[in-house]
């Protein structure tokens, strides 16, 4: 396992700052009473949990399951904007559970304990000579919460962190554990895949990995006609190709990365951008294309040279709520075009540009990329701001297209629209049901979308 | 309160181009700033609070220990190297301010979220007591 930088900081600051005398402190139980609600990354989602309990150990947390006859609901960073985590009964945080349990060299896989963060598993891969094939661009994520949901970057050709699970490690809602694969109980390796947290808890993700390998990543501002009637010809070009069109303008932001041997190039540190946003959004909705087009067209392109793990992956410090739809790869740019006249045509006032993302099909379950490759879109609404008026507009549109909805993010499907969407919803329900016939691991959500009684 | 919303949603949802690395011509922007100054202008009340102490009670040896565990796995995140304009372990100066508005309006900040703070600080199992302790060790660390 390995240490990364800040870690290693943090641990020595520790060590003189909360022990000044030296003394090694054993750590207590980690079960915590709060009366504080719990709430997701944007704010937007709140529940009161009767407790949070934190295992130490897998052990821990199977005796935990076991005799806890309450409901249990996960937690990993708290990226979703879906209410997957909500629960007013028992809350269980992986945190504890973090790093490399074991890797192979010969195939370039390495098994990952579920509460470990993606900014840690790059150095901690690295560490042993591995990589991972993709990676989402939200870097606090756990690996448990990321596969939960089929969290995704962009490429052609390459799936979604789902896609590379080559075995799952579960504490069942009784207490039991469980290992799967594509061997061994390989009903519920295809459910854990995509398992929206209601398998149970998951301890260990194994991963199809690559060798470590550099990306010179590549940012710039195109015209979004330009970016749609190329789309096709860049995504062979660049491994890893998405671009973020502006709403109220002519322009996207596109980014690129394209693998290398190159000599590393650090990214420029950011300059203080202004309130750039603050002084839009003071601007009447039908004036402003002039001014962003005036604006973005100033941006000028970027380019670094970094580890794979680092080039992929931002620290996303601004809060927002997302909706976000995978549809047929042919239909994506002809969805993408229809928002944002939609968008302009309403004159809806919002300011964050969609993201446009492809992902290559899987054979997970539940995985929005489930038997077919699909292209992504999300739309933003800054947290704080109500993101109902927006997203009610839009979400038919990704309807119109036979779009699948991103498990974590905001929908309002349940069952009988999902069943649908999902082939394998019935297959995924039967495990689920098997594993939890008391219903443990549901909330309302989970039930809306499983067809089950809470 | 609403003006300041919204300055709060224009650097929020400036971050967005921020994965760019590239800046925005300071001439453009003062260009678009100058157009609409002043009816973004607003005026703050400058008012000095009493300092107050962010610890109810001393800890217990046991309380620390698992504070501080918590901390290396969230708090440590962001506040080790500053992201987002967290205040930095042990900087006094980032936390004066923030102290001065008392102990008890810090925790709610840190439960409820306050711009790029996400609520609960990426700390799930955290309770109000493990909170006060974490914000005190970082407003005091490099002591």
């Amino acid at each position: 396992m390995s240490i990364t930088r800040r870690k290693l900081l943090a641990s020595s600051l520790l060590a003189a700052a909360f022990n000044p005398l030296g003394k090694t402190l054993a750590a207590g139980a980690d079960v915590a009473h709060s009366s504080a609600p719990w709430h997701n990354w944007s704010g937007y989602l709140q529940s009161n949990p009767a407790q949070r309990f934190a295992p130490k150990s897998e052990q821990e947390l199977a005796d935990f399951m076991k005799g806890n006859a309450g409901g249990v609901r996960p937690v990993g960073a708290g990226h979703s904007f879906s209410p997957l985590v909500p629960t007013n009964d028992a809350l269980v945080v992986l945190d504890n559970l973090s790093g490399v349990v074991a890797y192979d060299d010969a195939s370039t896989t390495a098994v990952l304990r579920a509460g470990t963060r993606l900014s840690d598993s790059g150095p901690m891969l690295d560490q042993i000579g591995q990589a991972m094939i993709n990676l989402p661009d939200i870097d606090r994520q756990t690996i448990g919460g990321a596969i939960a949901t089929s969290t995704h970057g962009t490429g052609l050709g390459l799936g979604s962190l789902s896609a590379y699970v080559t075995s799952v490690r579960l504490v069942t809602p009784e207490g039991r554990v469980i290992d799967a694969n594509r061997n061994d109980n390989p009903e519920i390796y295809q459910a854990a895949r995509t398992n929206l947290g209601a398998l149970g808890v998951l301890t260990e993700v194994g991963f199809q990995n690559r060798k470590p390998f550099k990306l010179k990543s590549m940012a710039w501002v195109e015209k979004t006609n330009t970016v749609i009637e190329s789309f096709a010809e860049r995504c062979l070009e660049y491994e890893h190709y998405e671009f973020m069109p502006f709403l109220h303008a002519d322009f996207s932001l596109v980014i690129a990365h394209k693998e290398t041997d190159g000599a590393l190039k650090p990214p420029v540190p950011e300059e203080d951008q202004g309130d750039i946003f603050g002084v839009l959004s003071n601007l009447p909705v039908f004036a402003r294309r002039p001014v962003i087009n005036f604006l973005v067209e100033a941006i000028e392109p970027s380019e670094a040279v970094e580890a794979s793990y680092l080039a992929l992956t931002n620290i996303r410090n601004d809060r927002f709520n997302e909706m976000e739809y995978s549809v047929a790869v042919e239909d994506g740019l002809a969805c993408v075009r229809e928002i944002l006249d939609t968008v302009t045509k309403l004159g809806i006032d919002a300011l964050i540009p969609l993201e446009y993302r492809v992902i290559e099909k899987d054979d997970s379950w539940l995985s929005m990329f489930s038997g077919s490759a699909k292209a992504s879109i999300s739309i933003h609404r800054m947290a704080g701001y109500d993101y109902k008026p927006y997203f009610d507009v839009i979400e038919p549109i990704f309807w119109k297209y036979g779009g699948r909805p991103h498990w974590g993010k905001v929908h309002s499907l349940g069952y009988d629209e999902l069943s649908n969407l999902y082939p394998h919803l019935d297959d995924f329900i039967e495990v689920q049901t098997e594993l939890d016939p008391s219903g443990k691991m549901l909330n309302q959500h989970i039930a809306k979308i499983l067809n089950r009684n809470v | 309160m609403l003006k300041k919303s919204l300055k709060v949603f224009a650097k929020q949802a400036a971050s967005l181009l921020a994965l760019t690395s590239a800046g925005v011509s300071l001439r453009r922007l003062l260009l678009v700033t100058a157009m609409t100054s002043l009816s973004v202008f607003t005026l703050t009340g400058c008012e000095t609070k009493e300092l107050q102490g962010v610890l109810l009670t001393q800890p217990s040896a046991s309380e620390t220990a698992q504070a501080q565990h918590k901390w290396v796995r969230s708090c440590a995140l962001c506040h080790v190297n500053g992201e987002g304009g967290a205040p930095k372990v042990g900087d006094a100066a980032a936390w004066q301010p923030r102290l001065e508005q008392g102990g008890d309006v810090l925790l709610a900040h840190t439960l409820q979220g306050l711009n790029r703070m996400p609520p609960l600080g990426y700390c799930m199992d955290c309770s109000e007591s493990d909170f006060r302790i974490l914000i005190d060790f970082m407003s005091r660390g490099a002591q």
